[in-house]
């Protein structure tokens, strides 16, 4: 009589051939193997472009030009009048030392689009099916579900990130974003339930990568309002952990202005 | 008054506000509060080094030069991530060492300020990076 080997370490033996397997994988495959159709080469760690401050990145010199600074949104009336005097108060609070409190001290991540426009470095992971975008500050994440359309605006669960879905359209992944909570407000610019995120990011060469990006949100703006990112790749970098809630030590939100807490 | 607050509450507490993104040079606060010009200079002794984000802290006990009164205060700095790609290390001060910093105070008067620029006992000298403005005095 043949001995049948027990289930359970049929499965053991399956599962240790799938470690080995994955172990034996090229480093930063992420599971994907070299030359497949999920890797069109944007993966990698990324910082922000131009170089600014330093310490925000690797701190070297810029060697081809930028993008144009992003334009003001194209607010109606009703909004802009309104957007204007809120931006006056805040500098003019900022100007007595006196800045309002933000999401930022409460630890509340940017959100999209604020969080593509690289605070810290930034990692992207190609998988099959996936691209996942990590950003450093908050500990951001986004995933871009590819090959799929966007939920349609009032079934999308309102959400930091939003929700995202990419094509490859020849070298450029264009992805759609819905369902931004209201609350999240790039440059403090209002939206409505329907606003709608397109990015258009493809490389530039091997070293660098664009990101158009037009916001549409015909409620609340006269046109579609428009611009370009950029990033240059940082070979080798590692993502730094940021875990905001670890220090609490900073402000009294109810004193309804930034203020050091000093005990 | 040391508030204990969770995410939560701290959520709560600026349920009218807006999640503002969009300035690059501060992902956490703004520091406006403190002198935008004035910078000062002086020695002192770590008593606790907080290596942490948002913020880094070191709190020090400084000598009053003519009364010999110790003050404590509150140096704030940029978060791990900037300090590590300016060449800090978490582990670089603990209490007991000796420092030298050249910071902007707090308009307000009270014993807090903003790192422009550390001496370690080793005379090494670090930035705060970017963001934190450089320093301007020796």
């Amino acid at each position: 009589m043949t001995e049948r080997r027990p289930r359970r370490s049929r499965r053991a033996s399956t599962t240790m051939l799938l470690v080995l397997v994955v172990a034996t994988m090229p480093a930063g495959s992420a599971f994907a193997q070299a030359g497949s159709p999920a890797i069109r080469g944007i993966n990698g760690s990324w910082e922000t472009y131009p170089p600014r401050a330093a310490g925000l990145g690797s701190g070297e010199a810029a060697s081809i030009p930028g993008p144009a600074p992003i334009p003001d949104p194209p607010l109606k009336p009703e909004y802009l009048d309104e957007w204007e005097a809120e931006r006056a108060r805040i500098a003019e609070l900022t100007s007595q030392g006196l800045p309002p409190v933000t999401s930022g001290m409460a630890c509340l991540p940017e959100g999209m689009p604020g969080m593509m426009l690289g605070t810290f470095p930034m990692e992207v992971l190609e998988t099959p099916g996936q691209v996942t975008i990590i950003q450093e500050a908050f500990t951001q994440v986004r995933r871009i579900y590819l090959n799929e359309d966007a939920p349609a605006p009032e079934d999308a669960e309102p959400r930091f990130a939003g929700h995202s879905a990419g094509r490859w359209q020849g070298d450029t992944l264009v992805v759609e974003t819905v369902g931004v909570k209201d609350y999240v407000r790039f440059r403090n610019v209002p939206h409505s339930p329907n606003m709608r995120i397109v990015e258009r990011i493809r490389l530039v060469g091997d070293q660098f990568m664009e990101n158009q990006v037009t916001i549409e949100d015909p409620q609340y703006l006269t046109a579609p309002w428009t611009w370009t990112w950029m990033y240059r790749r940082w070979p080798g970098y590692k993502m730094q952990e940021y875990v905001c809630e670890d220090n609490r030590y900073f402000v009294d939100p109810k004193l309804g202005y930034q203020r050091l807490r000093v005990e | 008054m040391r508030l204990k607050r969770g995410v939560a509450g701290w959520a709560a507490a600026l349920g009218v506000l807006a999640v503002v993104s969009g300035s690059p040079a501060f992902a956490h606060h703004s520091f406006a509060p403190y002198e935008p010009k004035l910078q000062i200079k002086f020695s002192g002794v770590v008593t606790k080094f907080r290596w942490a984000n948002p913020h880094v802290y070191i709190e020090m006990d400084v000598a009053d030069e003519k009364t010999g009164a110790t003050r404590h205060w509150l140096i704030e700095c940029a978060n791990p991530g900037i300090l590590n790609r300016v060449g800090w290390r978490f582990n670089m001060l603990e209490a007991g060492d000796q420092i030298t910093v050249i910071v902007s105070p707090l308009r307000n008067g009270e014993p807090a300020a903003l790192l422009k620029q550390i001496t370690l006992a080793d005379g090494s000298t670090y930035t705060n990076g970017g963001p934190a403005g450089p320093a301007t005095i020796d």
